[in-house]
């Protein structure tokens, strides 16, 4: 109920056109929002810079995670009070988050020019979140640095439900550290590396507030994602119809990632019983 | 196993020995990284006790220390009112989603019944579709009720956006518990409702407490409903309320805006090390159990 009325719904309104102000929905148009959608230069800007964002966040998050959960997984003094502390950013509410960040990246005195200044390359200081051309990097560094504990503790929960005795195993048979993790841990992490980094697709094509507090999708769209636009074409320009259809469009791309997920996993099971 | 033991003990001691300078190593790594990703937060912390003229001189430790900010968000960001409006909010939620859930949970993971497939791989979408897909119905249904700006906005599609993860949850723990449990119940004239309440949910505590807590953290963090339907300041929630302020007169005064987002984020931490076991156990149960 409270899941095929809001699709159905939304389905619908992006086959009409509709300003939001008059009590039910306008004409019917067919697909017109979404010719017009892919007529629209911002469209397109939006679907490469969610592509964009996707494609560099998720490998760096997985393979930080990856890395950090692979040190962790070793006998240390307070292991279990690094997990907690390393999974602080991610409970941390994104507005704190973003405030926090728009200060560091700011011009004058925000804390990443003060130290690029104080180390001798100033001359890279300017402002990250203002210049369109570092914007969208300066976006997915906050997003990176937020999520890569998630990834940590999904990974480190992996690395720990390994069969011990298959590692074991290639210790015995003088394998090095280096040689185990390459050789016998990763090919063994596999799924769980893929279930991370489909989850981390997944929540980086739904993402929203990190970009809007931060950037409102500029500057000249250059942050401007899927999320963003969608929020945009409803509340400040009451195209609600044309919105319908960006989450319409939203909705297929993540239901597609998780049926890719399926799909890989069935592999998976597959390839174990044969 | 056991044969085997003093072997494994002497490899184990052995490579404990190996792993030593590999252990600093790691350490070392691990140290710095956590570094990058606590400094922020300290930082905010600092802000919170500066001054103009020390943000402004590119000061990272605030010296000397101004609590007085921290009275002054309060009052500029009406934050008490806010507070309020997230407790609300996010309890009422969790209560009723939690409610529902574990009755939910407990119809899925324990009777059988048709449609029950069906009903799970619903509850599977509803785990992973995009919040967006929702906002504009939302908004359309909660302005032509005259909800908008009313705390029922919120407590409405939170509760029902949280069902999906709280019947995920407790449909696995319903299900590993164990089947002698019920026909002894059942045995001794337990009605289906009394085995639910009396004998199951007891001991489902643990789950509840990770969708307790995880529920709670995601309401008082949300903001995409709460930026939508509470446009009012009165009504709004933490989250929207101090995104107000960066558009009100405080724009750029950092001091007071880390302030508030100090006191913001203290229940969220407090609760997190009060909770954090079951907090990480049932997300990482979560991804897993797929």
């Amino acid at each position: 109920m409270f899941l095929i009325f809001p699709i159905g719904y939304s389905v619908w309104l992006s086959f009409h056109e509709w300003n939001g102000y008059t009590p039910s929905w306008g004409p019917f148009i067919g697909l017109a929002n979404y010719t017009a959608l892919f007529g629209d230069d911002v469209f397109w800007k939006a679907t490469v810079n969610s592509l964009v964002f996707i494609a560099v966040r998720t490998p760096l998050e997985v393979g930080l995670g990856f890395v950090l959960a692979l040190l962790l997984n070793r006998r240390l003094p307070a292991r279990s009070l690094l997990r907690t502390l390393f999974f602080v950013p991610v409970v941390m509410s994104l507005i704190v988050v973003t405030i926090i960040f728009q200060r560091i990246y700011e011009l004058n005195t925000g804390l990443l020019n003060t130290l690029l200044r104080e180390i001798g390359l100033g001359a890279l200081a300017h402002p990250w979140l203002g210049d369109a051309a570092t914007a969208l990097p300066a976006v997915i560094a906050v997003s990176v640095w937020k999520n890569v504990g998630f990834s940590l503790v999904i990974l480190l929960a992996g690395l720990q439900s390994l069969p011990r005795d298959v590692v074991e195993a290639g210790r015995v048979d003088g394998a090095n550290v280096w040689q185990l993790t390459t050789r016998v841990i990763t090919p063994l992490m596999r799924p769980i590396l893929l279930l991370a980094g489909l989850l981390s697709v997944i929540s980086g094509l739904k993402v929203f507030d990190l970009i809007f507090i931060m950037t409102r999708g500029g500057p000249t769209y250059s942050t401007e994602v899927l999320g963003t636009m969608l929020y945009r074409q409803a509340f400040e320009l009451n195209e609600m119809g044309t919105a319908s259809a960006i989450a319409v469009i939203l909705l297929l791309l993540v239901l597609g990632t998780a049926r890719l997920q399926t799909l890989l996993f069935r592999e998976r099971g597959d390839a174990a019983a044969g | 196993m056991i044969a085997a033991s003093p072997m494994a003990a002497g490899r184990a001691a052995r490579a404990s020995w190996k792993l030593g300078a590999g252990s600093l190593v790691a350490l070392a790594v691990l140290l710095a990284a956590l570094f990058v990703s606590i400094a922020p937060g300290l930082y905010m912390l600092s802000m919170s006790f500066m001054d103009n003229p020390q943000l402004f001189a590119g000061r990272v430790v605030a010296w000397p220390l101004h609590p007085d900010n921290y009275p002054r968000a309060w009052v500029a960001s009406n934050i008490g009112g806010l507070y309020w409006n997230s407790i609300v909010v996010s309890t009422v939620s969790m209560i009723v989603t939690l409610g529902l859930s574990a009755l939910a949970g407990y119809g899925l993971g324990r009777i059988r019944f048709a449609g029950r497939g069906a009903i799970y791989t619903l509850v599977l979408l509803g785990l992973t579709i995009p919040l967006q897909i929702a906002l504009i119905p939302l908004f359309i249904n909660l302005r032509s009720l005259g909800l908008l700006n009313t705390r029922l906005a919120l407590i409405g599609p939170y509760t029902g956006f949280g069902l999906a993860f709280g019947t995920y949850i407790m449909k696995g723990f319903f299900e590993g518990l164990p089947r002698e449990l019920e026909e002894a119940a059942r045995l001794d004239g337990a009605s289906e409702f009394g085995i639910f309440s009396r004998v199951m949910l007891p001991l489902t505590r643990p789950a509840l407490a990770t969708v307790a807590i995880f529920l709670f953290l995601q309401n008082w963090n949300e903001f995409l409903f709460a930026l939508t339907f509470i446009t009012e300041g009165r009504m709004r929630t933490l989250p929207t309320g101090i995104y107000a302020l960066l558009s009100s007169e405080f724009y750029g005064n950092y001091p007071i805006l880390a302030a508030s987002l100090v006191l913001f984020s203290v229940p969220v931490l407090v609760l997190y090390f009060l909770f954090q076991q079951q907090f990480i156990e049932g997300l990482t149960a979560g991804a897993l159990k797929q």
